[in-house]
């Protein structure tokens, strides 16, 4: 404690604090980069962690797989079978059936689930003689992939592989597949009608497993293994950590967060770094973008990945491609419990590498503290001299804290009804220009609330990243890094009125940070899949079809913060000329 | 020890002397005559003593076959009214099991049920259940009784000792039945049945109380099984019971193990405890083999691929060297049930009025007959008496398997799920489908743990059928029974009396709570979940029948187990740093800043140093 005291003395006498008050802008943008290059360090040597198996009963791989020679035959007769339906353009009513009779003749237990606005799903189950009935393992292939293609090896490898289960004794857990027309909404729909409202169930869902083979080759070239679930939510890394050592240990290669062939071998840091951002990338937009099937299970405490087999030529074959989901099924059999024994959280880094929540969580925190540094910053360096927090401008600016968020939610609402991204993106240049627009200072808007406006906007923004980010941190962390222009937005208005370029650069901060603006920059940069303006019709459909918050986590978290930033940039009378007692909206 | 040596002896004199004093000639009741008279019934091998044996195999749908083993046997009579201080009374146990019988005696038990149950049985393929669904349990243990006590508290107290002593016998883990796992059946386990058949109380002013218990999470296994056969006078040795074998019997889809029973007295006046009194006690295996993987299993116990030529394909599509789209399984089978079992019957037992039989229930396109050591012989019922003791086996074949003789259909089909989202509230969901032309009437009898609390106000029915649409719940249930859960005292019971009209399916939904539990209340394996006992129906018109649904697995929130050592780490550092802090204000002196620089100074080295030279230099007198 002396120590301290001592310290302390020396700092009030040398008078740090109102220095280091006044360059609370600089601290934060330090913490900024700080927590950037915190970020950036991960994938150095040293840094990160080898995976491996946490859960003990496991042991992927330690039985011999038996998926081989003649159950080719038998997956190749199914897929002419399939193909046929393809070519002759049957309906999905007379597949679905046809193939329930397949399921049947191997003594599997079978429903359609009827969904008029989300397609029919069929769905079987197989019944295992070790378990008590409690618990199971989902195989899912949908019909047609993410990609709309017809997953017909997927289908035939699917079947070929229940009927293969179906003669060994010794499953614990029953095991059910699931032919739904989508990887999306189909098979959401039947995931939540399996915990609502099915007649015909098979215990609780474990892990699901999907299988995306959308070609009728006999070969492959090399595994895609997709894991992201909705929210922030990852399936256990135990579950993936299984896929990807059974994966290679069958010999093939794995890819994961989409990385193209010709770089998976690559380790090195760029590699390592690269990775992880298609990893936060991935995650921040998982459900808007395109979906393979994992996302549909995630929630209801189901483990889910996706094994998609890329490439129709290369030396491994499909039965190779199916001994994977069954060594697999033949690990999580062995469980005795769920899932808890390995992270929930971590960012992958390449197949063999992770980092744990502890290693990055603490640049995002670093991230939303920038927000209340700058929230401080307003509050204690403003021309009006000493801060007092509980006056009359707090209370205002609160009273309009509140109609943002309501008027946000009521956008966000609008929005899901009448998706026009056209107008939404031309609503906000305008907001934007508003600063610009109104020449003349507002009678009420007197200068001391413009800064307390701001004080209220970079407090929310902390808030809403700080609650974010231990269930979504890539949403969180790529909310901060965006909107991190508004930070510099000035609102001193004597400085905006005298300096032109101020005043632009002002304009150019609201546009960059505006969360519309933003979002539409950022996903037409870094992911080809979402173009133009497919990111709002891709976040609108997450919501609707399967309840993926991301929308309004933008439009509720973020979006009032800027609204708030914004106004405060409007030009506002000075305070000795407004009697200040005047306004209250 | 000293017991069982008396008996062993007495059995030994009884054999060789073929004579058996009879005990009461006075005896009024006919049957129990008849029992006597059956066991003068001397032939040339000794002694034969009440007991019975039979085996039926019953083809399924699909290639499955039902085995049933019945071994019925009877104890020595007794008068309940012998007090145990009579000095001439002496027990003796011939055939009925030494382990049971002062059970019951010290228990007071008057009927007793035990249910050892596992694997799924598709009442769609393969109809009712053996014995109308009155032998089988739900999946896991399932222990249900009716004791003779005084009072509830006293009865309480007596099942809890028959409880851990059948944990002991069976290697189960019975005893963890306890009051949070105890029910008091009021509709169902047919009460009205107690009634008539006049179950007897040996005390008059006592009652009798019927209790019921299950341990879903209990894995059924072959340490069940030998004690099961222990019981049995030929202890798995030699008769029909020489077939159960552990590895085959659990190698099944489904299998059933139960022990049942009774207390049977001849007197007319059920309620005076002067008449003659007997165990009857019966213990049915049944077992639901699938034929075809177990005969490839007893070629290759792993299922590897089958070789090309093995394959069979549908010749209906295209197959070459490459594809091959399989084809339904096949209907021709023969196997016998030494494939089966892994054993032969060893000779017939010789120690029932009966011999050993063995019934298979076929259609005309099946064929069943006996291997009598290397020779096969059929009988026009189909039925098999062991006589000789010799080795046996029944040899069965089909052309077309699928073609069964038909168990009566299922005059209900009930399924339950769990349904909800999330760690901290849930639902259950149960369909009654009916599919008969008859409106069924069953009792339905649900007992949950006492960590889900359920909300009786959210009981909400949904009619599938457009002709019942406004049927509503007071519609269907005529009387309902509730006893709601007391924290780690009581679970709920959730008891109906409902009809269920013909040709509708309907659902019945209720949320609950989950609760949290103590830190020390968690099993070993804490993140497996919960086992929810089974729910359980009985018909109660027409036809009797008994089904229970498939146990369900809930989760409750549960802790990091390393996480109170985190805790108890987190809250010492703070402990210490409010102590610390608190030390410090309490002994120390607080001075203003001028003061305290004052002090300071006094107190640097170079001040203690420098007073130091000054005083030195003093002394020396500079």
């Amino acid at each position: 404690m002396g120590l301290l005291t001592n310290l302390h003395r020396k700092v009030i006498a040398m008078g740090l604090v109102p220095k280091f008050l006044k360059q609370l802008p600089k601290v934060a943008k330090l913490l900024m980069l700080i927590s950037l290059i915190m970020i950036a360090i991960i994938p150095m040597d040293g840094q990160y962690r080898r995976t491996y198996i946490s859960e003990n009963a496991l042991m992927p791989s330690q039985a011999y797989s038996y998926f081989r020679e003649s159950e080719w035959n038998i997956v190749r007769g199914y897929r002419s079978q399939i193909e046929e339906f393809f070519k002759n353009n049957v309906t999905a009513q007379e597949r679905n059936l046809e193939v329930e009779s397949w399921l049947q003749d191997f003594g599997i237990k079978t429903s359609i689930y009827h969904n008029e606005v989300h397609q029919d799903t069929l769905y079987g189950i197989l019944h295992t003689p070790r378990g008590d009935g409690t618990e199971a393992i989902v195989l899912s292939i949908p019909w047609y992939n993410g990609d709309g293609e017809f997953n017909v090896g997927g289908a035939a490898l699917g079947i070929g592989l229940l009927r293969y289960f179906s003669r060994w004794p010794v499953w614990s857990k029953n095991i059910i597949i699931v032919f739904s027309e989508n990887p999306r909404d189909s098979l959401r729909a039947w995931v939540e009608a399996y915990h609502t409202s099915l007649d015909l169930t098979g215990g609780s869902i474990e892990a699901a497993i999907n299988i995306d083979y959308a070609s009728n080759s006999d070969f492959l070239d090399y595994v895609e293994i997709y894991y992201d679930g909705l929210n922030g939510e990852l399936p256990n890394l135990d579950l993936l950590n299984v896929a990807i050592k059974i994966t290679q240990h069958e010999g093939m290669k794995v890819s994961l967060n989409g990385q193209p062939k010709d770089t998976i071998d690559d380790n090195g840091y760029f590699p390592r770094l690269r990775t992880m951002l298609l990893g936060i990338r991935d995650s921040t937009f998982a459900g808007v973008k395109k979906t393979h099937g994992n996302e549909a299970f995630s929630g209801w405490r189901i483990q889910a990945v996706t094994l998609k087999a890329c490439g129709d030529e290369g030396n491994i074959d499909i039965t190779t491609f199916g001994r994977v989901p069954e060594a697999i099924f033949r690990a999580v059999n062995n469980l005795l419990e769920k899932f808890h024994q390995s992270f929930f959280f971590y960012l992958i880094l390449a197949p063999k590498n992770f980092v744990s929540i502890s290693s990055y969580l603490p640049s995002a925190v670093i991230i939303s503290v920038v927000y209340a540094t700058f929230s401080l910053d307003a509050l204690v360096n403003t021309p009006f001299g000493s801060p007092i927090f509980f006056n009359k401008e707090s209370l205002v600016s609160l009273v309009i804290l509140s109609i943002t968020l309501v008027a946000s939610y009521l956008l966000s609402q609008l929005f899901i009804y009448a998706t026009k991204p056209e107008l939404l993106i031309g609503f906000n240049i305008l907001l934007t220009l508003i600063p610009f627009l109104i020449k003349k200072p507002l009678s009420f808007f007197i200068e001391p609330l413009t800064y307390r406006i701001r004080v209220f906007g970079y407090l929310y923004m902390s808030l809403a990243l700080t609650s974010l980010l231990v269930i979504n941190f890539p949403l969180a962390f790529m909310m901060g890094i965006l909107s991190f222009p508004m930070t510099l937005v000035q609102t001193e208005q004597s400085k905006v009125l005298s300096n032109k370029s101020t005043a632009l650069k002002n304009m150019l901060c609201i546009t960059l940070s505006n969360p519309f603006i933003s979002i539409l920059i950022i996903s037409n940069i870094v992911d080809s899949e979402l173009q133009y303006l497919d990111v709002f019709y891709g976040l609108i459909s997450a919501w609707k079809d399967l309840s993926c918050w991301t929308w309004f986590v933008i439009c509720i978290g973020w979006f009032p913060a800027w609204l708030l930033i914004t106004m405060s940039t409007v030009r506002s009378s000075r305070v000795n000329t407004v009697n200040t007692s005047k306004k209250q909206q | 020890m000293s017991n069982s040596i008396t008996t062993f002896v007495l059995q030994g004199l009884l054999l060789i002397t073929g004579l058996v004093i009879a005990t009461d000639e006075s005896l009024s009741n006919t049957e129990t005559k008849d029992i006597n008279d059956q066991k003068f019934r001397t032939i040339d091998t000794g002694i034969q003593f009440p007991y019975e044996e039979r085996l039926n195999v019953r083809p399924l749908p699909h290639n499955h076959l039902l085995s049933s083993f019945e071994f019925q046997m009877n104890s020595e009579p007794f008068f309940p009214s012998d007090s145990s201080s009579n000095f001439d009374k002496y027990d003796h146990y011939t055939i009925f099991p030494k382990a049971i019988e002062p059970l019951l005696r010290r228990t007071d038990v008057r009927q007793l049920h035990l249910r050892f149950t596992r694997g799924f049985w598709d009442s769609e393929e393969w109809g009712r259940l053996p014995h109308d669904g009155f032998k089988s349990g739900g999946s896991g243990v399932e222990l249900w009784a009716l004791i003779e006590g005084n009072s509830k508290k006293d009865a309480y107290k007596k099942w809890k000792s028959l409880a851990n002593s059948l944990s002991g016998s069976f290697c189960a883990s019975i005893n963890f039945i306890d009051l949070s796992k105890t029910n008091y059946p009021v509709f169902s386990f047919n009460p009205q049945e107690r009634e008539n058949e006049g179950i007897p109380l040996f005390n008059s002013t006592n009652n009798l109380y019927l209790m019921h218990a299950s341990l879903a999470n209990e894995p059924i296994c072959t340490e069940n099984l030998t004690p099961l056969l222990k019981l049995l006078p030929s202890k798995g040795k030699s008769g029909i019971s020489s077939l159960l074998d552990g590895h085959k019997l659990f190698d099944s889809i489904w299998h059933n193990m139960a022990i049942d029973i009774t207390t049977q007295c001849v007197n007319d006046d059920s309620y005076s405890n002067s008449g003659e009194c007997f165990y009857e006690m019966e213990a049915n295996v049944d077992v639901v083999a699938h034929i075809p993987s177990i005969l490839a299993r007893n070629k290759n116990p792993i299922p590897k691929p089958l070789g090309g030529d093995d394959l069979h394909c549908d010749l209906s599509k295209p197959y070459d060297a490459y594809q091959c789209f399989p084809s339904p399984e096949t209907s021709e089978i023969s196997f016998s049930l030494s494939d089966i079992f892994g054993k032969n019957i060893s000779g017939s037992n010789d120690l029932s009025f009966t011999h050993s039989r063995i019934c298979a229930s076929i259609s005309e396109n099946w064929l069943a007959t006996i291997k009598v050591d290397d020779g096969l012989f059929g009988t026009d019922d189909n039925c098999f008496d062991l006589t000789e003791n010799r080795n046996y086996d029944i040899y069965m074949e089909s052309g077309s398997s699928n073609k069964v003789a038909r168990n009566d259909d299922v005059p209900i089909y009930v399924s339950r799920s769990l349904t909800g989202y999330g760690q901290d509230h849930g639902g259950l969901r149960t369909v009654f489908s009916n599919p008969t032309l008859e409106p069924v009437r069953l009792s339905y009898y649900e007992s949950l743990p006492w960590f889900m609390r359920i909300y009786l106000s959210t009981l909400k029915m949904e009619v599938t059928s457009d002709i019942y649409q406004n049927l509503t719940f007071n519609d269907i249930v005529e009387s309902q029974y509730y006893m709601p859960a007391i924290d780690r005292k009581r679970s709920t019971q959730l008891e109906f009396i409902m009809t269920i009209p013909a040709n509708c399916t309907i659902s019945l939904t209720y949320e609950f709570d989950k609760a949290l539990l103590h830190f020390t209340e968690y099993p070993p394996d804490a993140n497996h979940g919960f086992e929810i006992e089974s729910l359980i129906i009985t018909i109660l018109e027409s036809a009797p029948y008994q089904l229970r649904t498939a146990t369900l697995l809930l989760y409750l929130s549960t802790p990091d187990f390393s996480m109170p050592y985190n805790v108890i780490i987190i809250s010492s550092t703070i402990m210490g740093l409010i102590f610390g802090t608190l030390y410090n204000l309490i002994t120390k002196r607080m001075v203003t800043m001028d003061e305290a620089e004052k002090i300071l100074a006094t107190r640097s080295i170079k001040y203690k140093v420098m007073m130091l030279k000054q005083r030195i230099l003093s002394k020396l007198g500079f």
